[in-house]
């Protein structure tokens, strides 16, 4: 089997498993042709939205992906502030904005991305009890990782933080970026090394950082917890 | 790991093992537990360890090649077969009552009536001006996750191992030009490795050195060799070996040795009953992840022995 039959017979077995709706919006960009059809304009989203099906149509009917052209929804572009595309967003019934991808969610990414669509539609959350516990001494955070798609311990970094966010009640939110594919924002942090955790646009954390060191870095102090 | 992993996590459970760490050989004591049908749960974390940052594997037999991403891949598949459930956490204390464990993160309690310690190791640091300053801005411990942020650059590689050789033959596809600093008089690798860098026309070998320092302004841009002469790089990986993950152990009582490393005998028991040990913590003297998934699977057999000695039902 091929590394990316591999893959897509993960996410077919993994998505089989949804059992709740869930919807996803992905912002890419449109152009309309001289026989007024549209096609896809930005140079990566064909290919992404591709991908994306292939999470859809295995979910038995439990994802949707919705598309939005920027060209279409401005109100929703200012809302959102998409200022790239593609651009998938996971948005809360309360209309916050949770997690921000932009990097396709492919080889080891899938498992992040699964974990966290999985979580978003009710799964349990490991970290949620705790999150919760110390949820009053969270300022509104963003948590932007960078990642390339041959790190071994992005997918585990990404998962920790989509967790922290999706239980946070809207404290949280997490962008993951894929450097790669984002070049400028890699350029712009100064980023040569990945994972790459930077903690509400102050606080940096270069390589492997573990569900400890993220929770204290957002509250800036000792963990409480009771049991 | 996938959702469905941690669902089967059970707080409530006594556990007849609880596996610390998430390399192979925390795996391989999982995988064997699962299948002695003992209730098994594996905490760690950093899922794949070290080995994870390898990016080729070829002395595990069976597997003529592999990266080290693909390898813990196919640790994974395995270990969801038996429907294994990993957690990353990090336990930060371990209580002993009557008949077993209690183990303490900040996110959640665990219950365990034996403990395999497969903590590994972490890199080592060469502990000197300039090195924590460019982390992640020049300085790294990991070729594979960060080597190609080096196209057509210059890099060093500190060290003389087999894995500083791994790691100075993966730089090649990026970097124009790699040079492998080592303070000995010849690098320590495998045969096989040892001649392709030999080979290699990209890697040059600067023997019987040590670096002082490292400088730089928002990047790296050199390396202070021990005779005081500036060396101009724009990134420096560092591969000097590494330290045992023992802080736990040696907090709750456990042996080790002058090394920090877990003494365990052939059976991977501790000094503590019901607490095994294996892999790099544990203090084997030639390390690899083949004679450490040996030692995890012998640690879940002793513990299989064990539960049955304590007539536990499991």
């Amino acid at each position: 089997m091929s590394s990316d039959e591999h893959y897509k017979e993960i996410i077919r077995r993994e998505m089989a498993k949804l059992k709740t709706p869930v919807k996803l919006k992905v912002f890419t960009s449109q152009r309309i042709e001289a026989d007024g059809s549209k096609i896809r304009a930005c140079m990566d989203c064909s290919q992404f939205m591709t991908l994306l099906r292939i999470y859809e149509e295995n979910s038995n009917g439990m994802l949707t992906i919705e598309e939005m052209s920027i060209d279409d929804n401005p109100e929703f572009v200012k809302q959102y502030d998409i200022s790239r595309v593609p651009t998938i967003l996971f948005i809360d019934n309360n209309g916050r904005e949770v997690i921000r991808y932009l990097a396709a969610p492919q080889g080891a990414e899938i498992q992040p991305f699964i974990q966290s669509i999985f979580t978003f539609a009710g799964a349990p959350n490991y970290y949620e009890a705790t999150i919760k516990q110390n949820l009053n001494r969270i300022e509104p955070s963003t948590i932007k990782i960078m990642m390339t798609e041959t790190c071994p311990y992005c997918p585990q970094v990404i998962t920790i933080a989509n967790m922290f966010a999706l239980a946070s009640e809207g404290k949280i939110r997490t962008v993951i970026i894929d450097i790669n594919h984002n070049q400028d924002i890699g350029q712009y942090y100064d980023a040569a090394g990945v994972p790459y955790t930077i903690i509400n646009d102050q606080k940096t954390i270069t390589g492997m950082v573990g569900p400890n060191e993220i929770l204290r870095s957002l509250i800036g102090g000792n963990i409480r917890v009771s049991y | 790991m996938f959702p469905t992993d941690s669902l089967g996590f059970d707080p409530e459970k006594i556990y007849d093992i609880i596996v610390l760490g998430g390399g192979p050989t925390a795996i391989g004591c999982a995988i064997y537990a699962a299948r002695f049908a003992m209730d098994v749960l594996i905490v760690g974390k950093t899922f794949g360890g070290l080995i994870a940052t390898t990016h080729i594997i070829e002395n595990y037999p069976g597997i003529t090649s592999v990266s080290g991403p693909g390898f813990m891949e196919m640790f994974r598949e395995h270990m969801q077969s038996l429907n294994i459930s990993y957690i990353s956490d990090e336990i930060g204390s371990i209580e002993q009552k009557e008949d077993y464990f209690v183990l303490q993160s900040f996110f959640q309690q665990f219950k365990a009536r034996t403990i395999c310690i497969a903590t590994g190791s972490e890199r080592r640091k060469l502990g000197i001006p300039g090195e924590e300053e460019f982390t992640g801005r020049g300085v790294s411990y990991c070729a594979t996750c960060d080597g190609p942020f080096f196209k057509d650059k210059v890099v060093c590689v500190i060290g003389g191992s087999d894995s500083a050789t791994k790691e100075a033959l993966f730089l090649t596809q990026n970097a124009k030009k790699v040079y492998i600093i080592y303070r000995g008089e010849e690098i320590r690798a495998e045969p096989i490795n040892k001649k392709r860098v030999y080979d290699n026309e990209k890697i040059e070998i600067i023997y019987k050195t040590n670096i002082t320092g490292i400088k730089g302004d928002n990047s790296v841009r050199a390396v202070i060799f021990d005779n005081g002469k500036e060396f101009e790089v724009d990134g420096v990986f560092i591969e000097i070996g590494s330290n045992p993950n023992s802080d736990l152990a040696k907090r709750i009582g456990v042996n080790t040795n002058e090394k920090g490393e877990i003494i365990i005998n052939r059976k991977s028991e501790t000094n503590i009953p019901g607490i095994f040990a294996a892999g790099d913590v544990a203090d084997a003297p030639f390390k690899q992840a083949i004679t450490g998934v040996a030692e995890g699977v012998i640690a879940a057999y002793s513990a299989f022995d064990y539960l049955k000695e304590m007539e536990i039902e499991y």
